[in-house]
């Protein structure tokens, strides 16, 4: 009985990994055959690769955010925030392609405070990972935060405009931080249950998931500052409810991108795996009171389970890189990450 | 009483009992088992699996749930979702003293306050489902909800923290904010804490335990940084802490759970310096080193929840009878 059972198990665990590395391939091509399919496989991977996936996506989160707060590069120590090595395995990126002086012109005490937390917590977690990691590190790839935000800007379409730029106020870099956090919680999501069970693991996991609530509390600060100003006095640039409608057009994006769909139809997917912080659209029922109420979005989450999404290594790759993740096998290029990321998925 | 109830519930005493003792305390143990009234001792965590656990989150979503959906609707949760099944007998849940619904809340606060009562009540539904797609049969079946008291347990945690004798989380938003901190941060730090317990590989597909752990772990996160960043953003438009006591009462809070649950814990802090230099915010409570967020062991979990320090304690605060389930008992 033991024996049957671990077997079903070795099973179960063996088309869960591949479903989750795979994933986002093997979907596309059982729901949607006639759609992209996002890049796919790894034969083997193990928990380093996991974590030098991570890595990569923690190089763009701290060098987002340092750059709005300090208007320099990770490389550059600022009062708490360290100064992080970028160095490591895989091909290095050169200069991060952003404009000029892009420290944000903040006006407004409390999203700075938030800035300049964020780019603190976000450095230490780049430095905490390559401790993790050791000589298995990865280097930083190239990052682009100036093309990349003029095209998914521009596949989410109006209110944001084809050239943003994430940097010009406070309103936009709520806007860009967006584009990232609920990203980083689905990624961390979908990848806590593929760490192997030896000890090392074990502490991987533990990790992981201490990294996965911090990027939660990122994303809903984010979500619940952007809820409480968009009501167009806060940010005149944006009249009220904007913001609402603008998140959810990058939700959209997301969604559309993790699903290898095309961009550009807004409501190309029944079932999305995004969603902006606004008003849900169906109505819930509540308890024994038994009442229909209209509810915020302030979770990224499952509309029915209210758990995050979980989505796997590919569709994580179609969202950094805007879609350009679209042939198995091989590397994806483009958006946030023009030359690819380092590591075994890439 | 139904005698299969009865029987029922002597199995899951003599299991409580049974898990309450370490396997040092054995012997003694199965000698004891025949006696009433013999004090289990602290628990031991020895044995313990999975569905242990997720019971243990269980009792906790409860209580969120049981807040929440009170606060939004002045009503708990559906007899079908607290209740619980074993040998194909229902066991009835507790009763819940305490809630009401808040009144004068604008769209957005109602909102808001919706999101979360949805939220919690899904969790208890994906926990329980997640637990009962195991044998109903056996006790690694769902736990029904436990007897909880909001009225005497915000009250204990107001007079502990020195916020004032009396404290009523469903009298406004502000203090509703208030009660919310309270659950919130401790339901990050619990999931944290367990997740590493968890087998990475459960079971598959949607009903893998460590994967639904960590998924609501995230969404548990979100709901913290919501309520942390109203309480800032509240504090800020009221023009500081001195006309919005509500900050304080929070620290306060925050203070009392670290004494009980081994610190874990960052306070809240005002945005200060200039909008070029400002100072950083504290809405991630997370470790100074490596900004991981904290985790707590499920005898901390307890220690702040029953509101007591110490090993041996099994109920008190928010559960006046303990929780159900296998971990109910402090060990440390």
């Amino acid at each position: 009985m033991a024996t049957q059972e671990t077997q079903i198990l070795d099973n179960i665990i063996a088309s869960r990994r591949a479903l989750l590395v795979g994933g986002g391939a093997a979907l596309a091509a059982l729901a949607m055959p006639k759609t992209a399919k996002a890049a796919s496989t790894v034969a083997s991977y193990g928990d380093t690769d996991i974590l030098n996936f991570a890595l990569n996506l923690e190089y763009l989160e701290a060098t987002f955010y340092y750059y709005a707060a300090f208007g320099t590069d990770i490389t550059v120590a600022n009062g708490s925030a360290g100064a992080q090595t970028i160095t490591g395995a895989g091909t290095a990126g050169g200069p991060v392609v952003i404009k000029p002086n892009a420290k944000v012109p903040f006006t407004n005490l409390t999203v700075a405070s938030y800035a300049l937390e964020t780019a603190i917590e976000e450095g230490k977690h780049v430095n905490f990972l390559r401790t993790a990691l050791g000589s298995a590190v990865v280097a930083r790839p190239q990052i682009d935060l100036q093309n990349s935000f003029n095209a998914l800007a521009t596949a989410a379409g109006s209110p944001l405009p084809t050239t943003f730029d994430p940097f010009l106020n406070d309103a936009n870099f709520l806007l860009g931080a967006y584009i990232f956090e609920d990203v980083g919680v689905s990624a961390y999501s979908g990848a806590a249950p593929l760490f192997t069970t030896t000890s090392s693991g074990k502490g991987y996991l533990a990790a992981a998931a201490s990294i996965l609530a911090v990027e939660g509390y990122h994303a809903g600060l984010i979500r619940t500052v952007l809820n409480a100003s968009d009501n167009g006095i806060i940010f005149p640039t944006y009249p009220a409810g904007t913001l609402a409608t603008a998140t959810q057009k990058i939700s959209t994006v997301r969604s559309n991108a993790a699903k290898a769909l095309a961009q550009g139809t807004p409501n190309l997917d029944a079932s999305p795996d995004d969603y902006g912080f606004g008003q849900a659209a169906a109505q819930v029922t509540l308890g024994a009171a038994a009442v229909k109420v209209n509810r915020s979005q302030l979770v990224d989450a499952d509309l029915t389970n209210a758990t995050a999404f979980e989505r796997t290594t590919s569709q994580v790759l179609n969202i950094v890189t805007i879609g350009n993740a679209v042939t198995a096998g091989t590397q994806a290029k483009g958006g946030f990450f023009p030359n690819g990321l380092n590591g075994t998925f890439s | 009483m139904n005698t299969l109830v009865e029987l029922a519930e002597k199995r899951i005493n003599r299991r409580k009992f049974l898990a309450g003792v370490g396997a040092a305390g054995a012997a003694t143990a199965l000698a004891g088992c025949q006696s009433t009234g013999v004090n289990p001792g602290p628990t031991v965590n020895v044995g313990l699996v999975d569905t242990d656990y997720l019971n243990f989150a269980l009792n906790l979503e409860y209580l969120e749930a049981e807040f929440y959906l009170r606060a939004a609707t002045g009503q708990g949760l559906l007899p079908a979702d607290n209740s619980a099944t074993l040998n194909a007998v229902t066991i009835p849940a507790g009763t819940v003293v305490g809630g009401a619904k808040i009144s004068g809340l604008s769209a957005a606060q109602q909102n808001i306050l919706n999101e979360l009562a949805y939220d919690e009540q899904a969790h208890v539904r994906d926990l329980r489902l997640l637990l009962s797609g195991l044998s109903t049969s056996s006790l690694t079946a769902a736990v029904s909800l436990p007897n909880l008291d909001f009225t005497n347990g915000f009250n204990a945690v107001a007079s502990a923290a020195g916020i004032g004798s009396t404290f009523n989380p469903f009298q406004d938003w502000d203090h509703f904010l208030v009660g919310a901190f309270l659950f919130e941060d401790v339901g990050v730090t619990a999931y944290n804490g367990i997740a590493p317990l968890i087998s990475p590989i459960g079971v598959a597909g949607p009903t893998n335990f460590l994967a639904n752990a960590a998924a609501i772990l995230a969404v548990e996160s979100y709901h913290a940084a919501t309520i942390r960043a109203t309480i800032v953003g509240n504090t800020v438009a009221a023009g500081g802490v001195s006309n919005y006591p509500y900050f304080t009462y929070a620290n306060q809070i925050s203070t009392l759970r670290g004494t009980l649950g081994g610190g874990n814990e960052t306070p809240l802090t005002l945005p200060g310096g200039t909008t070029s230099s400002p100072t950083a915010s504290t809405i991630v409570p997370a470790t100074t080193t490596n900004a991981t967020a904290f985790s707590r062991t499920t005898d901390q979990i307890l220690h702040i929840v029953y509101g007591k320090a110490g090993a041996g304690v099994s109920s008190g605060g928010f559960f006046p009878n303990g929780m159900n389930g296998h971990i109910t008992v402090t060990q440390s």
